[in-house]
């Protein structure tokens, strides 16, 4: 047995952390488990697709990989427009969807709507991309070995060193920035958010915009390590939500960690059970967090 | 301080949870620059309904609230803080995960960036507790403490109106008589205070004007002593409260 199964783990946590980040923001700021955010994973990679090929065209040396990496900056650049893309398709969302539902109080049909809106999104995918793979990079990358039996590729590397940047840069946004004290104000007390001063409005709208760039952020880091289809986003929904609970609902940290043992607790299995018991890894997760600790590693009871 | 204009006008308020069902029904009241305005009447009057509608966290139906002659009836209230319009809610009045400098930053974020460490330093000599317990959360504060924090939120914009609803509830008698002192020191630097209270032996001994809502309606309207001083009217709504009236918390 080889130790490789171990990177690998991390490399799948790392993509689960990201899009459990945005599921946890969301869910502690909203008090919304918006089941769509699968499809924002989609579209954000699809996005990136769409809009890496006319700036590749457009600036020819922008699609040369850069360094020891398979995408060149069309692609970086494309994932950045597309995360500020899918934060809006998030907000626009929330406007024509959820918010009006969530002025009726209407928590439950919200979520039961986030469904739909899923679907809905997914089918939507298809019809303008079909379900063909796609791919953000055909090169070959020769894996590099950083320790006894375990080898990773450079754009395995950055995917990892990209996670941990956006979710430290999540982090310290809502722990020491005005931004973040709005947000967490919000989270805990909206009425009492908007008597101390807090255009709630705002905030929530800013909420589901970095819950979509973050989401897309994932999307684009999955794409990177496996085919692009529209059911890539739905596939991966579980997970996030097994590592957001796991972590403790709200917690940016907490949902680093939790996507991180879910990755590896995947891995793991596939290397001494068996790859068919992948999948039920993280309902194994999701059901023992909510026996034992409900309110996860570094959650708060309420 | 009779002759000054009114800070705080509300004229035939009509408001309430559900259409259809107002809780208000038509009440107008004035607040004036540095004075104490107390609304009493029995469970169920629609005192903290009346505060949170002019708030703007309970749905008007009709009526008119103006702010030192503005119409800010159809105000977010986010953008009546902003304009001087300050709310003390009964409970869940602080951010309890945030810590006690971070409450009152996040209500000095409405103000401009030059202005806010100056306002949090005023609030923090009026309340200077606070000052000590700066870094604590504000979850793990004592009732009289979260109470005075979150006076304290309130008071950073430098509100012409504060309103508090039941601010009283829950505290001991020494800790009600310490925040009503801090009440009368921001009326005399003259902003308007409007009090909704149980406590009406506290209250009164603090109020320059009073009024009494019963069913959602103005009922009586006057000055402590002239209202408590009828014992009909001490007896049906202020309970009994004759004895307290003009005395001090």
């Amino acid at each position: 047995m080889t130790l490789q199964f171990l990177a690998d783990g991390l490399i799948a946590g790392s993509t689960i952390a990201l899009g459990a980040v945005g599921v946890t923001l969301t869910y502690s700021i909203l008090r919304f488990a918006n089941f769509a955010h699968g499809e924002f994973i989609s579209w954000g990679c699809y996005l990136t697709l769409l809009i890496a090929g006319p700036i590749g065209a457009w600036i020819a040396a922008s699609a040369d990989a850069i360094g020891p990496l398979s995408v060149g900056w069309n692609i970086v650049l494309a994932g950045v427009l597309a995360m500020a893309l899918t934060g809006l398709l998030a907000i626009a969302l929330d406007a024509i969807l959820f918010k009006p539902l969530r002025e009726r109080g209407a928590s439950i049909t919200a979520v039961m709507a986030s469904f739909g809106a899923s679907m809905a999104l997914r089918a939507l995918l298809e019809v303008l991309f079909s379900s063909r793979p796609a791919y953000l990079s055909r090169e070959l990358q020769i894996a590099i070995p950083v320790a006894p039996g375990i080898r990773v590729t450079p754009d395995q590397i950055a995917l990892v060193a990209i996670t941990a940047l956006l979710v430290a840069g999540l982090h310290l946004l809502l722990t020491r920035t005005a931004l973040g004290r709005s947000l967490r104000a919000v989270g805990e007390n909206p009425a009492l958010a908007r008597v101390a001063g807090v255009d709630v409005a705002r905030v929530i709208r800013l909420t589901w915009f970095l819950g979509g760039a973050l989401a897309c952020a994932s999307g684009v880091m999955l794409g990177l390590v496996v085919q692009i289809r529209p059911t890539m986003g739905s596939e991966i929904l579980l997970p996030l939500f097994a590592a957001a609970i796991l972590g403790g609902i709200g917690s940016v940290p907490g949902a680093l960690i939790g996507g991180l043992i879910v990755g590896l607790a995947e891995a793991t299995t596939v290397e001494l059970v068996g790859s068919q018991w992948r999948a039920a890894v993280a309902f194994l997760v999701l059901i023992s967090v909510l026996l034992i600790r409900p309110t996860g590693l570094l959650g708060r009871s309420p | 301080m009779t002759g000054a204009p009114p800070l705080l006008e509300v004229e035939a308020l009509v408001a309430g949870y559900e259409r259809g069902a107002p809780v208000v029904n038509g009440v107008s009241i004035v607040a004036k620059r540095g004075e104490i305005v107390v609304l009493l009447g029995p469970n169920g009057a629609g005192k903290s309904t009346l505060v949170k509608a002019i708030a703007g966290l309970v749905p008007v139906v009709s009526g008119r609230v103006r702010l030192a002659g503005d119409d800010i009836t159809a105000r977010p209230t986010h953008a009546m803080v902003s304009s001087g319009l300050a709310f003390v809610p009964q409970t869940e009045n602080v951010f309890t995960t945030l810590t006690v400098t971070d409450n009152l930053k996040l209500a000095a974020q409405t103000l401009p960036s030059g202005q806010r460490v100056s306002r949090i330093a005023d609030v923090h000599l009026l309340f200077p507790d606070l000052e000590t317990q700066r870094g604590q959360a504000a979850g793990r504060l004592s009732g009289g403490q979260r109470q005075m924090l979150a006076v304290a939120r309130a008071l950073i914009v430098a509100p012409q109106v504060l309103m508090l609803d039941e601010p009283s509830a829950g505290l001991s008698p020494k800790v009600v008589h310490h925040l009503f002192r801090k009440l009368q020191e921001i009326r005399d630097s003259g902003v308007g205070v409007v009090l909704v209270e149980q406590n009406v032996r506290a209250a009164l001994g603090i109020a320059d004007r009073v009024y009494v809502l019963v069913e959602g309606r103005n009922r009586l309207e006057g000055a402590p002593g002239s209202l408590a001083s009828d014992p009909a009217i001490a007896a049906l709504y202020l309970g009994g409260a004759v004895a307290a009236a003009g005395e001090s918390p």
